[in-house]
This record gives C-alpha cells, structure tokens and sequence, in this order.
C-alpha cells in the first residue's frame, strides 16, 4: 500500500477546500487534497455556476420569447427564438469543464498534490484513499474536513426516475412539460422560474404559508409578483405525500387537508440541504455534532486536535462563500497567524426573478435584539438607472434597497435588496457593515448617477428622513 | 409696482446640483425657488445627457444581444428588426417620466419653479424674464454646454452634438465620432450596435484621456474587437457637407499630410465648457478662472457675497453626481451645518458593454506623484459568474499604497463595472486597505468576487489565477 504524508490533508475540493489547499500552498504549508469527483464541489459542477448559466440562457430566451410575442417598448421586432437547450446544456458544460480545470491547474501551481478517490478516516491522523491505482494511505499533521452537503431526501419520495434533485435538472435536455418543485426556498425557485421561463409549465408546493420562508414578506413580494406573471402556480401550507400509483402525478395534502393530485413529468425536491457526514469514517473520529451538523469553534476546529472541519459541513448558512472564507481562515491559523471568524455580514444572493440579496440583520432580527431601529427604503421605480433598465413595475414591485440601523446611532445593521441585478449591488452592503458605517456615512458617500447603487444611499438619507428623490 | 417675491434661495439651473440643492435646503427649512427656462426640469442630464443615452444603451444592447449572442447557448433567434422611430419614443417616455418626478418633488417639496432664464442684476436680486425676486443667497448651477470644433457647424442632422446623437432619424451608414472620451464612445457604441459603422478620430495617441493608461489600452483592444475604428493622434481640420454626407479633411496630430473621410453622419464630442452666459456675472463682478469656470471657495462661495456656485460651471470633473453632491452640501452650510464633499472618491462610468468604471487615482498619476503603490488585477475570465453571463472581458484592477495598502484608485473593464465599482468607493469611504476588501465577504457566485480576488492579488496571492 502506497503512503504518503504531509502537514495538510484537506477532504473534499469544493470552494471550501480547494481555497484551504490553495492558501495553504501559498502560504508554504505541504498540502495534499483529496477528491472523489472533479475539483469544484458542488458548486462548480452542479450548484452555483451551472444553475448560474441555465438562469442566465432561461433569461435570455424569455426576453426573447416576450419581445417576439408583444414587441419590446425598445422598438425591437424578433421572430419567435427556438430553444435548443441540449445546445444550452454543453455550453454549460463546457465552462464548468474550464472552471474545474482551473481550479486543478490553481491546485497544481500552488504546490498542493491532488489526489483522486474516496476518502475514509482510519484515525484523526490518517486517511485511506480508494484510487484508480489502489489504496493510498495519507498520514498529515492535520486535516481538515470540507465534505460538503448533499440534497436532502424525502422519505415518500426518494430520488430516482421522475423524482430529481438540482443536480438532475441541471442536465435536463429538454424542458419538461409539466414541472412540480416541492420547497419553495432559492434553489427550488430558481429552477423553477429558470424552467418556466423556459416552457415548462410550473406548480410549487411549500409546507410553509409563504415563498421564501427564510426572509420577509415584504422582501419577497416582488418575486412572488413575478412567479405569477411567468404563471407558475404556488401552493402554499401543502405537503407532498407521494407519486400516484401510475407516476404521472404528485399528489399532496393542501392546507385543508385534502388530496389534490398535480400531473407531472417531473418532480423536483428541493426542501433543502443535509451535510455530508457518512460515508467517510466519521464514526472513527467521534468528533461533536451539533445537531446533524459538525460541532466547530471560531477558529473551525473540531472537538479532536488537529482535526477542523469547514463549509456546509459545520452549519448554516451553506453557503460556498462561507465555505470559501473558513478555508482561507484555516490556512492561515495553521501557518500560524492570527486569525479567528470575526464577520458581521455574510451575504445571502438569491437569483431568482427579481434577484433577492440579504446582508446583516433583517429588520424583524434588529428589533429582537431588544434596540430601536430606524428603516429605510428606496424604489427601484424611483431611480433613473432602473428605469432606463425597464423597470416598469410601479411601487415597489419594481424592488428596493432597504437599510436596517439602530436609531440611537444610526450605525448600518444589515441591508436587504430586491430587484433586478441586485445580487451585484451586495458587495457594497457588505463592505459598509464590515467598516461600521453609520447611516450619515453612506449617505455621504458619492453614488455615480445614473446607477442603481444610488438605492443605497437614498434608502440611507430615508432613515434619516431626508430622502431626495422619493 | 408689485413687491417682488423674497426667496431665501434662488437657484439658477435645474440640472441635477441645482435641483438637488434646492431639495435639500427645502427640507432644511428654507424658501426656495429654481430658475430654469429649458421646458422641462433635470437640466443636461435627464433631457439630453445621461438618461436618454442610457436609455438609447440599454435599448441597443439588447439588439445586438439578440443578432450575436444568443446561438451560442441555445437560444435561436431569426433576424431582429429595428424600429428606430419606437426605441427612440421608449428613449422619451423615459426621460419624460423622469422629468416629471422632478417636478413631483419640487411640488412636495414646495420649491418654486421660476421658468425663463435666469440673470443676476445686483447681489441678491435674480431677475427671470423681467421679472425680479430677491434672493438671500444665490446659486449658479448653470452647468456645461459642448464644445465646438473650429471649421465643423452643428446643424444637429449632418454634424451634431451628443443632443443629435440622441435623436437621428436613421441609423447612419457610417458614423464618425470625433473625440474618444466617454459621451463619443458610449453615441457610437450605440449606432455601431444598430448597425452604423463607426470610425472614432481622437487628437491625442489613446482614448478617454484621464483613464487608467492599461485599462483604456484593452477598453480599445475590446472596442475595436466589437467592429469600430479608431484613427488617434488625428486633427479634423474641416468638414464639408453636401446632400449625400459629409466629407470631414483630417490630418496627422503632429502635421503632415491631410486625407479626407466621408460619412453621412459626424457626431462632435470634444468635451464640454462651462454655461455661464447671458446669467450678468461679469456686470455684478463674479469672477471666473482662466478657462471660464466660476471661481469658488471649499465652502462653494463666489468672490461676490450671497452668489454661490456648483457642479459643471465650477472646476472638476464635469458629472451628474458629483453636481448632486455639491448641491446637497452647499444647502446643509447656507443652513450652518457642516457640508462636505470628498473629491477623492467621485466614481466615474462609461456606459459602454462592457462598461467601464473608476475611482481615486491612476497609475500614471500616482507614477507621477511619486507616490509607491502595488497593483493587483484579476480578469473576468476567471470569474465564474461572468462566465456565466457569457461576458468575460476585461479585469478589475486595484492600485494600493505600498506602505500602508490603503486603496488609492480602483479601475473596473467589465460586465457592471459601474455597479461592482461602488464597493470600493464605500472602502475608499473610510480609508479601507486592499486586505479589508480582500477579507469582507463577497457573494459568491457573483461578479464582486473579480473585486475582491484583485484586492487579493495586491498583496500576491489571488485565490482563482
């Protein structure tokens, strides 16, 4: 049997763990990485980037589609598109190739050895790899476990035929005529507004009283709004119970505790993400769980020395830049510098139709903890930028900047925005949370015109209740 | 004779630093009042400067979107026709809704829109179509107007200014745009888009002077890329107009041998002079600098008492939203509070696909000041959003000083640029370093992330090149 040591075992190459390997190697750290699959995680391969591009192709053929269909106010005149979306799929494919060779290549400048097969503890020190080549036995002073999450499963409905989960219909050649998603959270709703913009004809179904349940009412509505113009059907305080007996539909149990019966040719489940703990030799460590989740501390260690443990792995929210920020942070504690998890805004992108983007505290999070606080809020419908965009919805369909402050000192708690390309006005927010803004600091801080960042700041002169352009 | 109406504030020009400074004083307490005899309130920007073009930018890249990029991910379109009359009504509408929201505000905000042009007979007196009201403080917000070309008449139809640009009947055969900074680009990026050929002619040997030197150096590159033609270091002597187009004489910048280039439609885009005509400043004694803007102190003060002045009419960069903040400052010190604008980080766009967007220095500026800086740059190929988005190029780039890495200017060529920029105008804000973006969570997958890897790549060690 083939060994191997080394001061750095990373376990799974998602964004969590080849961002640890990487920072390790720069920093000079000798690091080997351990991956069953392409380097990339899920990410990479069947999350963010793919769902990205389907969003994106979804999008574009929508417009497309309307402007075929009613004209566009911009004076453009197209025959109707044709969707050829095998076509869409292997451009997909084609930059998820190029990313997980990138991140291969990245790995390999580095310095990191990658190495190929399922990794399984033998002790907090040593792991065995299953490989092309036969066994691998790696011993490293420490490691770090970055195995990620899987889709969670329903009992009455396990996956396999008509019943997918995302990384199923991400490979979707053709757009499915009837779609039922069950869970209405980001991922079910991207999809689905990707494939209903698409052709498909969309039925959701949520246990909870509304979509989105993680965020506001208010936050959502304008997404809610659109899900009915695209004319996909919500079902809400409904609960899938199983395929009917022939496979052709979902049946669920509405609110009043009937049995409605939704045809479908196909059924995607997205109630949700479960960390991958098996499968691996958890039971060799006995690490601490916290709930089902790894138990870490602020620095990402887990109960075992030398063992840490980063990404959908350790909790919520999972999230890849989460992730990505633990690796970094890991690497450079076992490079011995200072550093410990201290943020205070983790952003949340939600790139549905419109795109939802949460940063900080919520304003129900902000009265909870006991403090006054001051809101601001500013209408897409009321900046030039989104106008010229199209932002034709009136009010605040059209989306909006909201900012959340303490009222004594005004200082920024969190910023929710709902509107069309917010997700890129995040890192904005971000950064005035990290840098401690208080309201008067983003007000006085110069927006270019014409943009849609200008939002921010009028949404902060709002709360000071000296809004100028609303 | 009727007493004549007291103001508190008389604002001349109702662009965007004179209706913002008279929102703000309004809600300040103080009885306004704006000058402005264009028909319409928003001054350059909303009638015939930013939010038309953008309007006309918006409108065109979706037409070129749906001609070039769709096929490539599936998504088959036949031909797409144009109906110029329709985009250019949608162009309209825009500007009229945004037109009226201003006076919406002024009406909230009980701000007296005093139509005619506007003149200043004596210290604390502004007379408008013959009729005076007094005024204790005045502002002259009067902005800019372009610039002419020796030997080259705008008529508005054959040569015109970026006002015509906005307005052409027919998409033109050939467009040539003399002049490559922002408004020549953005104009002939949207006629080339709706299928003009266009030929820019710059005097100097680069494009937008005053940008980063590398990044308007692959802006080019990109532009050129996308079909247009670029003739630098030129000089247009004279222009010669006839029914069929418009023959423009041109010669080397440095002399030499002169040619002539013929196109059917010449869009003069040289740059923009301060509008301070027929306003009596020289009868009350405002004094101006030796390029015709109104001299002002840091508090925006003219050397005449009670007469202020802001946005294009005063030095500095000559944008909508460094007017606005002007305006808004100037009312918070006439209402004794502590006004301030900070220079160093006023961003600026250009609205082209992809866009481009900076703030604080450039290289070559900090080259000359003499001032150690590192650079760190990440390209959007190697991000995976923008690959996504099937648009992909150009970078981020991030100068910090080499000392204390505090960021002194940032550069973005790239989807959103004008967006992704804010970011770093908020570290630029409070004095952030490169390793504050580079630690701050970024969305992920998102294009803030090209920001932080070239925060990153400041200091050497970028995650994803």
């Amino acid at each position: 049997m083939k060994e191997l040591s080394c001061q750095l075992l990373v376990i799974g190459a998602g964004p969590g763990g080849y961002v640890c390997a990487i920072r390790a190697g720069q920093l000079g750290l000798d690091t080997v990485v351990v991956e069953a699959a392409r380097p990339g995680g899920v990410c990479l391969t069947v999350g963010c980037i793919p769902s990205k591009a389907l969003i994106h192709v979804a999008e574009e053929y929508a417009k497309a589609a309307a402007a075929a269909a009613s004209g566009t106010p911009f004076g453009l005149h197209a025959p109707p598109p044709e969707l050829d979306l095998a076509q869409a799929v292997s451009w997909k494919e084609g930059i998820v190739e190029r990313l997980t060779l990138g991140v291969a290549q990245l790995l390999k400048r580095a310095g990191v050895k990658s190495v190929a097969g399922w990794a399984r503890f033998r002790d907090g020190k040593t792991v065995e790899v299953e490989t092309a080549t036969g066994p691998q036995v790696i011993r490293a002073e420490n490691v770090v476990i970055a195995t990620g999450s899987t889709p969670v499963e329903l009992p009455a409905l396990p996956f396999g035929g008509k019943v997918i989960s995302s990384s199923e219909a991400l490979k979707l050649t053709r757009p499915p005529e009837r779609l039922v998603v069950v869970g209405a959270g980001y991922i079910g709703l991207e999809l689905g507004t990707a494939f209903a913009k698409l052709g498909s004809r969309v039925t959701v179904v949520e246990a909870e009283d509304r979509i989105l349940p993680q965020w506001d009412r208010e936050l959502t509505r304008p997404v809610a709004k659109r899900l009915e113009t695209l004319g996909v059907e919500i079902i809400l305080r409904a609960k899938a119970r199983r395929l009917s007996s022939d496979a052709t539909a979902l049946v669920v149990e509405t609110a009043e505790g009937e049995e409605r019966r939704l045809p479908a040719d196909q059924v995607l489940v997205t109630v949700g993400r479960r960390p991958l703990v098996e499968g691996w030799g958890l039971e060799e460590l006995d690490l601490d769980r916290d709930g089902p989740f790894l138990r870490i501390d602020g620095q990402c260690r887990t109960s075992m020395r030398g063992v840490y443990a980063i990404g959908d792995v350790t909790g919520e929210p999972m999230l890849a830049h989460r992730a990505m920020a633990q690796g970094h942070m890991v690497a450079e504690i076992l490079a011995d510098k200072p550093r410990a998890w201290d943020t205070r805004a983790i952003p949340a992108v939600c790139f549905t139709d419109p795109e939802v983007v949460c940063v900080g505290l919520s304003p129900e999070e902000a009265r909870a903890t006991g403090r006054e606080i001051r809101l601001g809020q500013f209408p897409f419908s009321a900046n030039g930028r989104a106008m010229t965009l199209g932002a034709d919805a009136g009010g605040s369909d059209a989306g909006f900047v909201r900012v959340v402050a303490r009222a004594d000192n005004h200082l920024v708690l969190g910023v929710q925005a709902v509107g069309p390309g917010v997700s890129e006005l995040s890192a904005a927010f971000i950064l005035a949370i990290e840098m401690g803004a208080r309201l008067e600091d983003i007000a006085g801080t110069i927006h270019a015109h014409p943009t849609q960042s200008e939002a921010f700041p009028e949404a902060a002169l709002k709360a000071l209740g000296q809004g100028l352009h609303v | 004779m009727s007493e004549q109406k007291a103001y508190d504030l008389v604002v001349i020009g109702g662009g965007p630093g004179g209706y913002v400074c008279a929102i703000r004083a309004a809600q300040l307490g103080m009885k306004v009042a704006c000058v402005e005899k264009r028909g319409t309130l928003g001054g350059t920007c909303l009638n015939i400067g930013c939010i038309p073009s953008k309007a006309l930018l918006q409108a065109s890249e979706k037409f070129e979107e749906a001609n070039h990029s769709l096929a490539k991910f599936g998504v088959k379109l036949g031909k797409v026709s144009l109906d110029l009359p329709t985009m250019l009504e949608h162009k309209d509408s825009v500007v009229d809704s945004n037109v009226k929201g201003i006076e919406f505000l002024f009406k909230k905000n009980k701000i007296d829109w005093l139509k005619g042009a506007g003149r200043i007979t004596a210290p604390g007196t502004v007379e408008v179509d013959g009729e005076s009201v007094s005024a204790k403080n005045i502002v002259i917000a009067t902005g800019s107007t372009h610039v002419d070309l020796p030997g080259l008449d705008v008529d508005e139809e054959r040569i015109v200014s970026s006002t015509g640009a906005l307005t052409l009947e027919k998409v033109p055969k050939h467009l040539v745009v003399i002049g490559g900074g922002y408004i020549g680009l953005e104009m002939g990026s949207v006629w080339q888009r709706l299928g003009a050929k266009v030929t820019v002619v710059e005097f100097l040997d680069r494009i937008v002077p005053g940008m980063d030197g590398e990044i308007a150096k692959t802006f080019q590159r990109v532009l050129k890329k996308q079909g247009m033609t670029f003739k630098l270091a030129t000089k247009v002597t004279g222009a010669k107009t006839k029914r069929s187009g418009v023959t423009l004489t041109m010669e080397p910048a440095k002399g030499g041998e002169a040619e002539n280039l013929d196109c059917d439609v010449v869009l003069v885009a040289v740059g923009r002079k301060p509008y301070v005509e027929g306003l009596g400043l020289e009868e009350v004694g405002v004094e101006l600098d030796e390029r015709g803007r109104v001299k002002v102190d840091g508090s925006y003060r003219t050397n005449v008492e009670g007469i202020h002045a802001i946005g294009d009419v005063i030095p500095g960069p000559m944008l909508a939203h460094k007017a606005e903040e002007e305006g808004a400052a100037l009312a918070e010190i006439l209402a004794g509070q502590p006004g301030h604008v900070n220079y160093d980080t006023v961003p600026g766009i250009v609205y082209t696909w992809p866009e481009v967007a900076s703030v604080g220095k450039t290289e070559e500026e900090l080259k000359e000041a003499g001032v150690e800086y590192r650079v760190g740059k990440f390209p959007f190929t190697a991000n995976g959003r923008a690959r996504a988005m099937n648009s992909t190029d150009g970078m981020v780039k991030i100068l910090a000083d080499k000392a204390t890495d505090r960021i002194l200017g940032a550069h973005i060529l790239g989807p959103e640029a004008g967006t992704l920029i804010h970011e770093v105008v908020v570290a630029m804000e409070f004095g952030g370093s490169a390793e504050d973006l580079a630690r701050s969570f970024h969305g992920h997958p998102t294009l803030n992330e090209a920001v932080k890897e070239a925060a990153l790549a400041v200091h050497g060690r970028p995650l994803h090149i």
